[in-house]
């Protein structure tokens, strides 16, 4: 189920800007649709603070391995504060959603 | 960085500002489409609609019709940031270049000190992200890690600024220098989060191609591609050329970081790709200069023309600097080869267009190919045949765009 499905055609137009000097740009807002369930909130929680579902949406459906790696490189490499049981819960709820169960793989 | 303490950050207020229009209908694969998420087309400040990737921080595709032209729009222009908290207004009166490090006097330069003390030089080159079509890995092996991009990671455009050299010359680089690090005022969402912090050796960045640029075809920069300032690498994959550059930092010695020495590198071997075993199990290097690459620009993929149109079949190439010698096509999946028409010379650094008129007579599917090869050899693997690593890097294998003649 994909839930947040936007208003289309609404401000295409609205975002041109000619002289960025004068005053501050305004950026589009896109609200990528997050599957619900299996504890999306805690996804939501910590996995949107430094970029957008737009990221994972575009790596396609992945792999148990894949998905685990991903997080831990998001724990250890950038310094997410994801404590261990909710890890796990984020792991689960993407190979669910957008994975497949597999022992090795992408 | 007070002068900055007044900013507002990209996505910091989330204020719609934007519909999406993505649609769920199944893609015709092109090649290898691994995807069902199709990112919706938006348009963002200066920009024509491109593909969304992300908002936050801002990956905007362009789509390949772009490769019919040898000069990308600015417009058109694709975008690719790393960290979320990009300022959304620079107040030229108060932004500075600052020069430090290991030299003999720190400098803090303005935008109008660039343009009036220092000698306006241009070049004209092709920047293209290191990732740059990435998916296309998964046709021929297991899929990367990063970015997905198609080929809309890259764009040829004219820069204007001033040397690099000159810059660090007017500031007196010390005799004991050897790494010239470059960071821009992209900043992370939490402090933890490594920098985006970019080192080159002090030689290359004393040659005389390296520009900070202030000027893109002719306009200023576009905010989203780095404005007031990017640091130009002719020939070079872009992950060092810096945007919004706000610091160059001369040093003694190398600064072990994130960005330079995980990401963006590759086995340190030959082919720079895995052999047996695990990518990061063999010692590392960045990448570096970029490999010649020929992408097709029309017709697009899953086109439908009528038997007996005159069309003309046009794309681009390039290479890391030694200039392209041809670029051959294929209508019949590989098996016999042309040569094509090059187009106009904008340097040794540019996009080379080049042309090809075909008037198809049979009905059926068709398998165009392109293939180059440049003054000192180097010709591009056959799909089958790229080396493959982790990361997805220097994606450089034999494009091929998928027709129906009816
Ligand atoms: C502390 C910041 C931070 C948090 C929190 C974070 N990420 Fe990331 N993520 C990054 C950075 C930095 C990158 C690489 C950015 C770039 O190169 O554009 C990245 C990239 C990615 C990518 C792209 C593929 C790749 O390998 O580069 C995916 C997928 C991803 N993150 C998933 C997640 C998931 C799932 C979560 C929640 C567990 C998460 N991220 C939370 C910082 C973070």
């Amino acid at each position: 189920m994909k839930i947040n499905i936007l208003i289309a055609g609404l401000l295409l137009t609205a975002t041109t800007l000619f002289s960025q000097v004068a005053k501050p740009i305004e950026m589009p807002y896109v609200d990528y649709p997050i599957e619900a369930g299996d504890h999306d909130e805690v996804v939501q929680q910590y996995c949107l603070t430094c970029h957008s579902f737009g990221y994972m949406l575009n790596q396609g459906k992945k792999s148990r391995p894949y998905w685990t790696g991903t997080v831990a490189k998001m724990v250890n490499e950038f310094k997410a504060p994801i404590p261990k049981e909710d890890q796990q819960i984020i792991i689960n709820y993407f190979v669910k959603h957008y994975g497949y169960e597999a022992s090795s793989g992408h | 960085m007070d002068q900055f303490s007044r900013r507002n950050f990209l996505g910091a207020g989330f204020i719609l500002g934007a519909s999406t229009l993505f649609g769920k209908e199944a893609v015709k694969p092109i090649v290898t489409e691994t995807k069902a998420f199709v990112p919706p087309m938006i348009a963002f400040p200066e920009k024509k609609p491109l593909k969304t990737i992300s908002d936050r921080p801002p990956l905007l595709e362009s789509s390949r019709d772009i490769f019919t032209k040898a000069i990308t729009p600015n417009d058109e222009f694709f975008v690719r940031w790393h960290m979320p908290d990009i300022p959304t207004y620079i107040d030229l009166n108060t932004f500075r270049l600052e020069v430090k490090g290991s030299v003999a006097n720190a400098l803090s330069l303005s935008i109008d000190d660039l343009k009036s003390k220092f000698e306006p030089v241009e070049i004209t080159s092709v920047l293209q992200c290191g990732g740059n079509s990435r998916k296309y890995f998964s046709g021929s092996g297991p899929a990367t890690h990063g970015v997905q991009w198609g080929h809309g990671a890259m764009g040829c455009a004219l820069w204007k600024g001033a040397r690099l050299k000159d810059i660090l010359n007017m500031a007196g680089v010390n005799a004991t220098a050897k790494y010239v690090g470059v960071n821009g005022l992209e900043k992370p969402a939490i402090d933890e989060t490594p920098k985006f912090f970019r080192e080159m050796g002090i030689d290359e960045a004393l040659t005389d191609e390296l520009i900070v640029a202030y000027e893109m075809n002719g306009e200023d920069i576009p905010y989203l591609n780095g404005f007031p300032l990017k640091l130009i690498i002719p020939g070079h994959f872009s992950d060092s050329w810096v945007k919004m550059l706000s610091e160059i930092t001369v040093m003694d010695e190398y600064r072990k970081s994130f960005f330079m020495d995980v990401a963006y590198t590759v086995p340190d071997n030959d082919c720079e790709c895995v052999i047996s075993g695990g990518d990061f199990e063999y010692k590392r290097k960045p990448i570096a200069q970029m490999k010649v690459k020929s992408v097709i620009g029309y017709p697009t993929p899953n086109s439908v023309i009528k038997k007996g149109s005159r069309i003309k079949v046009s794309g681009v190439a390039f290479d890391q600097g030694k200039g392209i010698k041809e670029v051959m096509i294929s209508l019949d999946g590989g098996k016999s080869w042309s040569a094509t028409e090059l187009q106009k010379d904008y340097g040794k650094y540019a996009y080379r267009q080049w042309t090809f008129a075909w008037e198809p007579k049979i009905k059926g599917e068709y398998a165009i190919m392109v293939r180059a090869i440049n003054r000192i050899g180097n010709i591009q693997p056959l799909p089958g045949d790229i080396g493959w690593n982790a990361g997805g890097y220097q994606y450089n294998a034999v494009d091929v765009v998928n027709v129906k003649i009816v």
